[in-house]
């Protein structure tokens, strides 16, 4: 096989790339394509080789069940509820916290195994109530190795130990009763385990730099400190001084100009001046020419006029500040103080209640003329249900309580709604029945269902189905039936019909009450068939006795258009 | 498997043509290489330490081409004395300098710079070891103090001969073999050389970096060996400066939530007692129902950052603790219960980095290890970026651990991009798959070459979708990996002022 030689073209990172799958290209080619080139991986060389890495290399980008082996981890033998007893309060929000270590952990001294040994010795030689607790020992031995720190820190040096008397200033801090009667026999022990340890403090301490020539060497040294970063030039430094220097050559530039532009300002005033000064030595010759040829015109040409209105602006602006000095004086005559010009942050907050009461109480007036005219039947209102809303699926009208109106207006009862005394079937006698409706076991069976939806325009629809059968077209002498309606309205001794509003054929009489013509004659979308929105509960009670009596004939006719088509669709 | 050594050259001991002879426990010294029993197979190891215990002589041996991570003690049986121990070369060796001057101009080939430093990194580490005080002082004090400071009079002239040397450009195919060539006496000066470039190591690390080039910093042995943390028992990999009096404790506890360190069983459980923390002290900006993220400034919390440095440091070869933490922040990966919230890792950035890196260090602690939290501590500090509106990648050099964890990150992702760009029959280019995935374009043309997807067919380059890798993005998919939900993230870049950045941050 002949190897041909192919100059690559260099390959740029803006080089747009066709992306093949492998099927997508002949696989004889695409062995001799892909180029071997060694490829540096980041690791350190003299780690790229080891055996391991270099097993899992070999598979790359194969799901390697090869793995780098590494020492495991053990479970612990140790009792972790008893190491880790307290418990973690989850918070809501995300931690926000800065506390260090230090603060966190309380006494820094922390009791060794040796430490527990002489104190349990210490304490046997006492009464119960002499006895130093574990955390006492631990602030004294804190105090003294603290003390120690400060006043002697290079004591594995120099060897030097800080006496008793240098402690008690520490150990004024503490709850000196609890404490000073052991001090000093404390302090002997602090310092006979010192010593054993060539004066370095109790607690293994990481080692810092010394500054010794070996330090340099020295793994254990660590987190040595950095020294004062040099300034280093780099490109963003560079950019950012380039900024600088632009922003103040700027702004020199700009104060340079104010300056130039100053100067000619006055330059130009001074020339004013001058033709100010020509003109008037000019009128002056003119007048006495005037007076002496006796002329007599107007004298407009002598007076300023233009001048005077250029004026005006000019001069207020070198004369303004005197004038609020003059207005001021002769308000404080009259008692009122200058500052009451002033808003006060009192009269602020002030006006501010204000406004929000003002808004408060207009929101309960709309509340309360809103909630006027209802008359809540229910005894106990329900509380609105909570939760996603139901499906806009057709549900079957059945009797149930309605939520209760305005939230606001309820008393928030989170009760499940029981039927009241009234409702029980008890009574039935005195509930009105509606004969309009058919009632054969037929339409039982098939309870009218109704949908509500919110439509556009917000308005709501009632989608309704499973209607026995819809009263008849509307006659001549029925249209003028509102003309009754109107009349009975006003009157106040209606006689009352108890109807039961839940009733499931009460229900069904409403709905299938016929659309005045107004509204059926509106495009309504085929199929549905609008109700005007929900009727109020208290509505049956109230319906006027003769649209009742004319509503209760058998509805043996087709309903008007709309509805009828509902009905087909749904049948 | 493949017979030990087969696999690449070997790393342990590779300076130059060694004695060899039979020898016995007695016998047997730091710096010789041995033929021990690894994992039921002999290997060729490298004897750095020595120590006597109550069952025995035991020998800390580094494994021919195994991470030092499964660096051992080792007990004599597991020693193959039939074998012939390659001696370690006399150090008097190195007074020769003269004669020997000649030799690189007869040899056939000319050392690279690459086995420069590694022969010099052996001699280093192998010094840092000495000055560096061990339980074990007996046989360290042996060995003969190499070297001093007082030694610099000519370090100027040798400076300037070692720079020679490290001009001398080579072409090495074989390591092995370059190793063969050398003679101590360049050796001798290299090894100035390294020490020449170590000040810029150091200054490098001082304005800047977390992870040392240098491998003169990394301490070859262990110091820990066994570490108490939260419900584990972990294994230490690595060296880590926790106070010396550790060395000697069988067992060292660490509290999972200050990462305070102590040595006595009583210090910890009386410090447990008083102990008032639960989480990382910093303030959380990731919440999921699975893990939690914390951001935390290495110069406010000095001594929780410290800690966490020393505790990673473990596990991190190339971590260095030489410089404080102050320029660096910290984002802590926790798992949540009803005790608190536990380290699961946590990488750390520069709050600004001159290279474009977006992580310095990054772990995940050995009991999460496999577990995907690698994935979310990368796929975290990417979104960080794209945050930022930055390119970044993670500074160098990784560790073997951590370049797989990368690979699989950026290979997983850039497939994505480009499958979408197949679907849609478009072309891409590097450059916008890097600012989609806010990485680097070296970082993706890296991984495009890495999985042989970089094609130039027909005078054009493409990118060809290998079918493997198709299939394994549907076979993950089906995994349902946990990932970061960006919009769940409640951070801003932290600013920083010009005198943050003058005095230290």
């Amino acid at each position: 096989m002949a190897t041909r030689k192919v100059r690559y073209k260099k390959l740029s990172v803006k080089t747009p790339l066709p992306v093949l799958r492998e099927d997508q290209i002949d696989p004889t080619e695409y062995e001799s394509l892909t180029n071997e080139s060694q490829i540096a991986t980041g690791v350190e060389q003299a780690e790229e080789n080891e055996y391991h890495l270099q097993a899992v290399l070999q598979g790359a980008g194969v799901a390697a069940d090869k793995e780098i082996p590494v020492p495991p981890p053990e479970e612990s033998t140790l009792s972790y509820d008893a190491l880790y007893p307290q418990k973690f309060q989850k918070t809501c929000t995300y931690i926000r916290f800065s506390q260090t270590v230090e603060e966190c952990i309380g006494c820094m001294y922390d009791m060794t195994e040796d430490d527990e040994a002489f104190l349990k010795l210490y304490n046997q030689r006492r009464v119960a109530s002499a006895q130093l607790s574990d955390d006492d020992f631990e602030k004294i031995m804190e105090v003294f190795e603290d003390t120690a720190y400060i006043k002697t820190p290079f004591a594995a040096v120099d060897q030097t130990i800080v006496s008793y008397d240098e402690m008690l200033h520490g150990l004024h801090d503490l709850d000196k009763s609890k404490v000073m009667p052991h001090a000093k026999e404390i302090y002997e022990y602090w310092k006979s385990q010192r010593q054993a340890l060539g004066n370095r403090p109790l607690h293994p301490t990481l080692k810092y730099e010394l500054h010794q020539e070996n330090d340099d060497l020295d793994p254990y040294v660590c987190f040595r400190r950095r020294e004062v970063r040099l300034m280093r030039k780099t490109r963003q430094r560079d950019v950012q001084s380039a900024e600088k220097l632009k922003r103040l050559r700027k702004e020199l530039e700009e104060g340079r100009q104010l300056v130039l532009a100053s100067h000619s300002r006055e330059l130009l005033k001074a020339e004013m001046l001058k033709t100010d000064r020509a003109i008037f030595e000019q009128r002056a010759q003119l007048k006495e020419h005037k007076i002496r040829l006796g002329i007599k015109t107007d004298d407009e040409d002598l007076i300023n006029q233009k001048p005077q209105k250029r004026k005006a602006p000019e001069a207020p602006a070198v004369q303004r500040p005197p004038p609020p000095s003059q207005i001021r004086m002769p308000l404080r005559p009259d008692g009122r103080p200058t500052e009451a010009d002033l808003a006060q942050l009192a009269d602020r907050l002030a006006e501010k209640e204000n406004e929000l009461r003002a808004d408060i109480e207009k929101k309960v007036q709309n509340h309360s003329d809103w909630n006027k005219a209802h008359v809540d039947l229910t005894r106990g209102p329900l509380s609105p249900v909570v939760g996603p809303r139901p499906d806009l699926s057709f549900r079957p009208a059945k009797t149930q309580y309605l939520m209760t109106p305005p939230a606001s207006a309820s008393s928030a009862s989170l009760e499940e709604p029981l039927p009241m005394e009234l409702d029980k079937p008890e009574n039935p006698h005195t509930v009105f029945k509606f004969r309009g409706v058919a009632q054969d076991e037929k339409s039982m069976e098939n309870p009218p269902v109704y949908r509500r939806r919110i439509g556009r325009l917000n308005r709501l629809w009632i989608d309704r189905r499973g209607l026995a059968s819809p009263p008849g077209e509307r006659s001549e002498e029925q249209s003028d039936q509102w003309k009754y309606d109107q009349s009975s309205d006003d009157e106040e001794d209606t006689p009352m019909y108890e109807v039961d509003p839940f009733d499931t054929r009460a229900l069904k009489f409403r709905a299938s009450v016929p659309l005045p013509p107004w509204m059926s004659r509106t495009t309504a979308p085929p199929r549905q068939a609008a109700l005007p929105p929900i009727l109020p509960p208290n509505l049956p009670p109230n319906l006027p006795p003769a649209q009742l009596a004319q509503l209760a004939q058998p509805p043996q006719q087709a309903l008007p258009r709309p509805l009828s088509q509902g009905q087909a669709a749904s049948s | 498997m493949s017979p030990p050594g087969a696999n690449g050259e070997s790393t342990v001991g590779s300076d130059g043509p060694r004695q060899k002879g039979k020898a016995n426990t007695d016998t047997l010294k730091v710096g010789c290489i041995a033929w021990v029993i690894k994992d039921g197979q002999p290997r060729r190891a490298e004897i750095l330490s020595i120590r006597d215990t109550k069952s025995g002589r035991q020998f800390y041996c580094n494994f021919d081409n195994f991470n030092k991570r499964l660096d051992e003690w080792v007990p004599v049986a597991r020693i193959d004395f039939n074998q012939d121990v390659e001696w370690p070369n006399p150090e008097k060796e190195k007074q020769k300098e003269g004669k020997t001057k000649k030799a690189p101009a007869v040899s056939k080939k000319q050392p690279s710079k690459k086995a420069q430093k590694k022969v010099a990194k052996r001699e280093q580490s192998v010094a840092s070891e000495e000055q560096t005080p061990h339980p074990w002082t007996e046989f360290v004090e042996s060995q003969p103090q190499v070297k001093t400071p007082a030694k610099t009079e000519d370090a100027e002239d040798k400076a300037n001969a070692s720079l020679e040397v490290g001009g001398t450009p080579g072409v090495g195919p074989d390591e092995m073999e370059l190793d063969e060539d050398e003679t101590p006496a360049e050796r001798a000066k290299k090894e100035r050389a390294q020490s020449f470039s170590r000040e810029e190591e150091i200054e490098k690390l001082r304005t800047s970096g977390s992870m040392t080039q240098n491998p003169a910093e990394i301490s070859r042995i262990r110091n820990i060996s066994r570490v108490e943390f939260g419900r584990y028992v972990l294994f230490p990999w690595y060296f880590s400066p926790y106070p010396e009096a550790f060395s000697q404790e069988d067992c060292m506890f660490i509290c999972e939530f200050c990462l305070s360190y102590y040595g006595d069983l009583k210090s910890f459980s009386r410090h447990r007692q008083k102990c008032t923390l639960h989480h990382p002290p910093g303030n959380e900006i990731y919440r999921d129902d699975f893990v939690s993220f914390f951001e935390i400034d290495g110069r406010r919390q000095r001594t929780w950052c410290r800690n966490l440095c020393l505790l990673s440091k473990m596990f991190l070869d190339h971590k260095t603790l030489y410089y404080d933490v102050d320029p660096f922040l910290f984002y802590v990966m926790t798992t949540r219960d009803e005790h608190g919230n536990h380290l699961i890792g946590y990488f750390s950035k520069e709050k600004e980095s001159t290279d474009g890196y977006n992580v310095a260090c990054i772990l995940t602690l050995p009991q999460y290890q496999r577990k995907g939290y690698g994935r979310l501590l990368i796929q975290f500090s990417y979104e960080l970026s794209k945050i930022e509106g930055k390119l970044g990648s993670p500074e160098k050099p990784l560790s073997d651990l951590g370049l797989l964890s990368y690979r699989q990150y950026w290979s997983e992702n850039i497939i994505e991009v480009l499958l979408q760009s197949s679907e849609r029959e478009e072309k891409c280019t590097i450059e916008g798959i890097a600012t989609t995935l806010a990485m680097t374009t070296q970082d993706v043309e890296h991984t495009l070459q890495a999985l042989k997807m970089q094609v130039y067919h027909k005078g054009e380059h493409k990118v060809v979708v290998p079918e493997k890798l198709i299939k394994q993005r549907e076979k993950s998919k089906l995994k349902q990996k946990r990932i970061i939900d960006p919009d769940l993230i409640q951070w801003k870049p932290p600013v920083f002022t010009a005198s943050n950045r003058t005095w230290g941050w």
